[in-house]
């Protein structure tokens, strides 16, 4: 039985963020997540770094937060954010009023809104409608979940923490009304075991009430359901929100080479209800459309859906109406000691969730150090060097690309495509991946399969959605001796992964794509292992 | 520019282009037109950098040509470079080259001044020394220009007109082939019109990254043709990258009014031609001859989906026989070939064409584009000729002008 300080169940950024915040404040901490870092709701989301303006009239509490997590993130987490800036747009047929509201509040929050003149708006954005009554600028920005999580999580293994990916949580122990320790069954072999410890920080996200309710908790959390659509391409270089109150459909956040459309908003079932559908994607092209007239004809490449883990406690708020801020709860009021839960909140506001659940649990533990993840940066960044002798080996744009997805691990990669010229070729064209970022992942002792690779990487999140990359992928994962089943098993994995995704948006070039698709594995590849009859 | 331009949204990835792609084959830094144009593209719309394999693309359009989804491949490419020239600065050579109207203008009253300045070794240590390639012989500029020529004759009036676009390199290196179109066209009852104010059809600025300025000579080209074809008057280029760029690239890059007008009006000489036999109005009245020619089809030419003309048209000339090289681009791609840099791999792409032509018995090599003329007697000795050319002399002397 292992022995440690606290355990944190759920590996998104809330739970990265605080297994960095413990490390760094010395406590000896575990990180427990099911599946992989950043397999919820920190991946199912836009992607959008808030300026706060979007919850400015409305929720001013959460918008205040972001404001200032907005500036720490964009310190802390450089290579995780991308700065587009933001615009607020608002088109003739919404409410003026709103307007004038929004800017007084904007003011009140301390967050520059600085008006544009219609002209050089659609100079910036020339997708936009010219029908656009007003804009203004904010420090909206892009953020990559993955990359956030990732980051945070090998800052916290740098000083102590610890990380158990695909490790689930099946019973949380008490002894004498006293969290004693959290078992846990190893999803890839199966075992079951113990870790002791003397608190368990339940940051599950959509998934909180489950967690709490092992230990004879509960929590009021109500999962909320939001669709999104990703784009082939950046039609839209800058985050574009439609400047009035929030509704579906009214957010585009540049993320990379997609642009990313949502949201809507529905109580979930339960918080694995995240197959996107048609209907939802329809009902977001028409919201969307008028502010980018062009977008039912730009080629989606896929829809997903997460939960958000929104936090009613008590007082019946539900959907839009309630409040984007977090809570964090001490189940020693529910005589369950030992026992913190962190809920609901924004990505944005991931750390300072994080700081304020470890002041508690630093608090019980009798730790009096202060919380520095606001100071110290997430990691490193490459060394400029660095960076200049690598653009000797990937393709065009590569380097750049790759040194943000990878973070620390970015040195080892360069040095693999110095050692050997056949790691720069590129297994997914379409993301830019090379063959050596490929291996120095699928060597980490975190990774089980190509769906921990492709978070990590964005192997087959592009143009293609596999089409070419999963095949050459599964060839990488045999090789690297990762292949726990026949590599057409792997394949078909992968793929039903993606479909997932593609199927509520099987029109136009993404059809034709899918067709092509098929006939690579269904034909050529023979997945399916269709005899000749003739010979039988 | 176009708005609209460069789509990449419509591309599978199925790599059909990267197949196929002449320069993909010849040089390994070369990535391939769909990593070079879609794939690129949706990264440098976010910013990426360092685009330097942008500059192998010849802009041949072998990609556009077997794209089975329409993208716009080597339109991207160049509407990329052109971005990427901005930012990194051009190099003097480059602006030479795609300014060859202006050099020819400086140099024709000089001539043969110029081109005996061209081959002294002086001149050439000075053309090495801005990046142009020693072993590339240049183009002699004419005597006299096609304009300067064609003003003096005396056609026989007709009923149907015909304008001519000249283009640079008929107008200021190869005139005969321009006069030698009007012949034919006038042994066909048609009277050439070359309207003033035409100007260089803008495609070594397009491919040299300068995109403004082609905009502005494509316009100026469209304000002088526009009338012509609203009148419903053919016109005519005997240089295939001309006329693609009348009938493709000047819609597909610009949105100039009237370039639709002037493109559904656009035709090769040669195209024109046949479609003259097949409405039955070619004059038939061929002299028998006996040549064996061999044709290559310029990659601008098969852009315009218009079959190979030569071989029906030349090939029905009594006594007469023509064979189709069928071996891809010969690899000069305009001023291309003539840099340093670049001399290389367009030798390497011509190496199936040469290695044809080297092992036929003929006469001469037919083909359409000026500079695919220069690649294929620089890479195999061979004479090379304008289709047009065979045909006036098929029909001397009754029609001489």
């Amino acid at each position: 039985m292992t022995k440690t300080q606290a355990v944190v169940i759920g590996g998104g950024a809330t739970g990265a963020g605080i297994l960095r915040d413990l490390a760094m404040r010395g406590v000896k901490a575990v990180l427990i997540e099911r599946r992989d870092l950043a397999n919820g709701t920190s991946s199912r989301f836009h992607g959008l770094l808030h300026s706060g303006g979007r919850y400015a009239v409305k929720d001013p509490e959460s918008a205040a937060e972001c404001v200032a997590e907005n500036a720490v993130l964009r310190r802390i987490a450089r290579q995780c954010v991308e700065d587009t800036e933001g615009l607020f747009v608002r088109l003739p047929e919404d409410d003026a009023a709103f307007e004038t509201e929004w800017l007084a509040a904007c003011r009140a929050l301390g967050l520059p809104a600085a008006p544009l003149p219609p002209a050089e708006a659609l100079r910036l954005e020339p997708g936009l409608t010219p029908r656009l009554a007003a804009a203004y600028r904010v420090p909206d920005a892009a953020i990559d979940g993955f990359r956030l999580c990732w980051q945070n999580v090998a800052s916290a293994v740098r000083h102590g923490g610890e990380l158990r990916t695909y490790t689930e949580v099946v019973a949380i122990e008490r002894a004498g009304g006293r969290v004693a320790g959290v078992v846990v069954r190893d999803a890839v072999s199966g075992a079951t075991s113990t870790i002791a410890c003397d608190l368990v920080i339940n940051a599950a996200g959509s998934w909180v009430g489950e967690v709490a309710a092992l230990a004879g908790a509960a929590v009021d959390v109500e999962p909320d359901r939001g669709t999104l659509i990703a784009f082939n391409h950046r039609f839209a270089g800058r985050v574009v929100n439609r400047l009035r109150p929030p509704a579906d459909g009214d957010i585009f956040v540049p993320h990379g080479s997609v642009v990313i459309f949502g949201t809507t908003s529905a109580a979930a079932d339960n918080p694995d209800d995240t197959a996107p559908r048609g209907e939802e994607v329809n009902a977001l092209l028409r919201l969307g459309e008028p502010l980018f007239p062009d977008l039912p004809r730009y080629r989606i490449l896929r829809a997903f859906a997460g939960t958000r883990p929104l936090y009613t406690g008590g007082h019946g708020a539900a959907g839009r109406a309630a409040s984007r801020t977090f809570a964090v709860l001490d189940h020693s009021r529910e005589g369950v000691h030992g026992l913190i839960s962190v809920v609901g909140g924004k990505l944005t506001t991931y750390r300072l969730m994080a700081e304020k659940t470890v002041d508690l649990a630093c608090g019980k533990l009798g730790i009096a150090v202060p919380c520095r993840t606001a100071a110290e940066p997430l990691a490193a960044g490459p060394a400029p060097g660095l960076l200049a002798a690598a653009r000797k080996y990937f393709p065009a744009g590569g380097a750049e690309l790759a040194a943000a997805r990878l973070g620390d691990a970015f040195g080892a990669v360069v040095g693999r495509l110095g050692d050997d010229p056949a790691n720069a070729a590129l297994i997914c064209e379409c993301e830019r991946v090379t063959l050596g970022e490929i291996k120095e992942v699928a060597a980490c002792a975190t990774t089980h399969g190509l769906g921990d690779i492709r978070r990590r990487t964005r192997l087959g999140m592009g143009t293609c959605q596999g089409a070419y990359c999963g095949f050459r992928g599964v060839a990488a994962v045999c090789a690297a001796g990762l292949a726990d089943k026949p590599a057409a098993g792997l394949l078909g994995d992968f793929l039903e992964e993606r479909w997932a995704g593609v199927r509520p948006v099987l029109w136009g070039t993404q059809l034709r794509e899918q067709e092509l698709l098929r006939g690579i594995y269904g034909a050529s590849l023979n997945i399916d292992g269709a005899m000749n009859d003739e010979q039988l | 520019m176009n708005k609209n331009c460069c789509d990449i949204d419509a591309c599978t990835a199925c790599s059909t282009c990267a197949a196929l792609c002449p320069v993909a084959a010849a040089v390994r830094e070369f990535p391939g037109p769909k990593l070079a144009g879609p794939a690129a593209e949706r990264f440098r719309r976010a910013g990426a950098r360092d685009d330097a394999a942008l500059a192998y693309c010849t802009n041949c359009k072998t990609c556009e040509i077997t794209c089975p989804s329409g993208v716009p491949v080597a339109a991207i490419n160049m509407r990329a470079r052109a971005e990427h020239q901005k930012k990194h600065g051009r190099k003097l050579r480059d602006w030479l080259l795609a300014h060859g109207e202006h050099m020819a203008k400086l140099a024709l009253p000089a001539q043969p001044l110029a081109d005996l300045g061209m081959d002294n070794p002086v001149t050439r240590q000075v053309l090495k020394a801005i990046g142009i390639a020693a072993g590339r012989p240049l183009p002699k500029y004419a005597r006299r220009s096609f304009l300067r020529q064609f003003g003096k004759l005396r056609q026989q009036p007709c009923a149907d007109k015909i304008v001519f676009f000249p283009g640079c390199f008929t107008n200021y290196n190869a005139p005969e082939v321009g006069l030698d179109l009007v012949a034919v066209l006038q042994a066909n009852g048609h009277e050439v019109v070359v309207p003033k104010g035409l100007n260089c059809c803008g495609l070594p600025l397009v491919t040299g990254g300068y995109l403004e300025e082609a905009e502005a000579a494509a316009k100026r080209n469209i304000a002088v043709l526009a009338p012509y074809a609203a009148a419903g008057v053919p016109i005519l280029a005997a240089c295939p990258s001309c006329g693609l760029m009348l009938k493709q690239d000047y819609r597909e890059l610009f949105a100039a009014d009237g370039a639709a007008e002037v493109a559904a009006k656009t035709y090769d000489a040669m195209e024109f031609l046949l479609e003259l036999r097949d409405a039955g109005r070619l004059n038939t009245a061929f002299k028998p001859g006996k040549a064996r020619y061999l044709y290559h089809a310029p990659c601008h030419l098969r852009a315009q989906g218009i079959g190979r003309p030569t071989l029906e048209l030349i090939g029905a000339l009594p006594g007469v026989t023509v064979a189709d090289l069928d071996a891809g681009c010969c690899g000069i791609a305009g001023s291309y070939g003539f840099k340093d840099d670049r001399y290389e791999i367009s030798m390497a792409i011509g190496q199936e064409l040469f290695a044809r032509i080297k092992a036929e018995q003929a006469d001469a090599v037919l083909t359409d584009c000026g500079t695919c003329r220069l690649q294929i007697a620089h890479g195999t000795g061979a004479k090379a000729l304008h289709p047009v050319s065979v045909l006036r002399k098929a029909y001397e002397p009754a029609y001489k002008l």
